[in-house]
């Protein structure tokens, strides 16, 4: 399935999948998708503010993630050190958060099951198990 | 000897967990592995890509790291492994 881009007629939320929501999840309007070329959706979240991600803003960001879910960041704050600098350093060399512990392929659609946080709930690191944790180890099972 | 390569990220913790175990096995054995780092330098990850169809279905359907393959047989090991089953599966190479 296709995922395409849809703009909310009312706040200008950009929403990119398979389908538009149905309630707005910004502004609560109901059936407020319209769908738009990926050029337009460029050219609204361009002019955007740039959210600049340092490592730290980025770790927040996933804390508030994980909070309320079976998981949470690794305790180990010196894993969780390299694992963020390789991320950024990622994003920096070849575009997106990608995971620093599997390589990208360059094809586009396959390289964005490694962005991170990446759907590791299906992974056989993570999966059915007790002390489960991400491929890399930066989320981990709560206890 | 089967040609050993082992595929890691600088800044896998996996890889820096399985990197001293590797060298002790070099020395101990004597047998060592061709390293290639593959998220700074293309050429090492477009070597690792040159192996997906053998390595990606034995590590989960993609390509991780690290990961200990031998270019002859396509065998493949993935992931940080204890020192023993390292060694075990050299001696089947």
């Amino acid at each position: 399935m296709k995922k395409r881009y849809w703009r909310c007629f009312v706040c200008n939320d950009i929403h990119y999948g398979v389908v538009p929501p149905e309630l707005c999840p910004t502004c609560k309007a109901l059936n407020a998708y319209v769908e738009i070329t990926a050029e337009e959706a460029r050219k609204i979240l361009g002019g955007g503010p740039d959210a600049v991600f340092a490592a730290g803003d980025f770790q927040k960001a996933i804390e508030r993630f994980t909070a309320g879910n079976e998981f949470m960041v690794n305790p180990d704050e010196d894993k969780v050190e390299t694992l963020l600098r390789g991320i950024f350093e990622n994003e920096q060399n070849h575009g997106l958060k990608y995971c620093p512990c599997r390589l990208r392929t360059k094809d586009w659609e396959e390289d964005l099951r490694i962005i991170c946080p990446c759907n590791f709930l299906i992974h056989e690191t993570y999966k059915g198990k007790p002390d489960g944790e991400c491929w890399c180890g930066l989320f981990v099972r709560r206890k | 000897m089967a040609k050993l390569l082992m595929f890691h990220g600088r800044d896998c913790p996996h890889c820096k967990k399985m990197m001293p175990l590797v060298e002790r096995f070099e020395q101990e054995t004597g047998i060592r592995f061709e390293k290639y780092e593959v998220w700074h330098d293309e050429k090492n990850a477009d070597l690792m890509r040159s192996y997906r169809d053998d390595i990606a279905p034995k590590c989960g359907g993609q390509l991780r790291v690290p990961t200990f393959f031998n270019a002859d047989t396509k065998d493949v090991l993935c992931g940080d492994v204890e020192y023993d089953k390292l060694k075990d599966w050299v001696a089947r190479q």
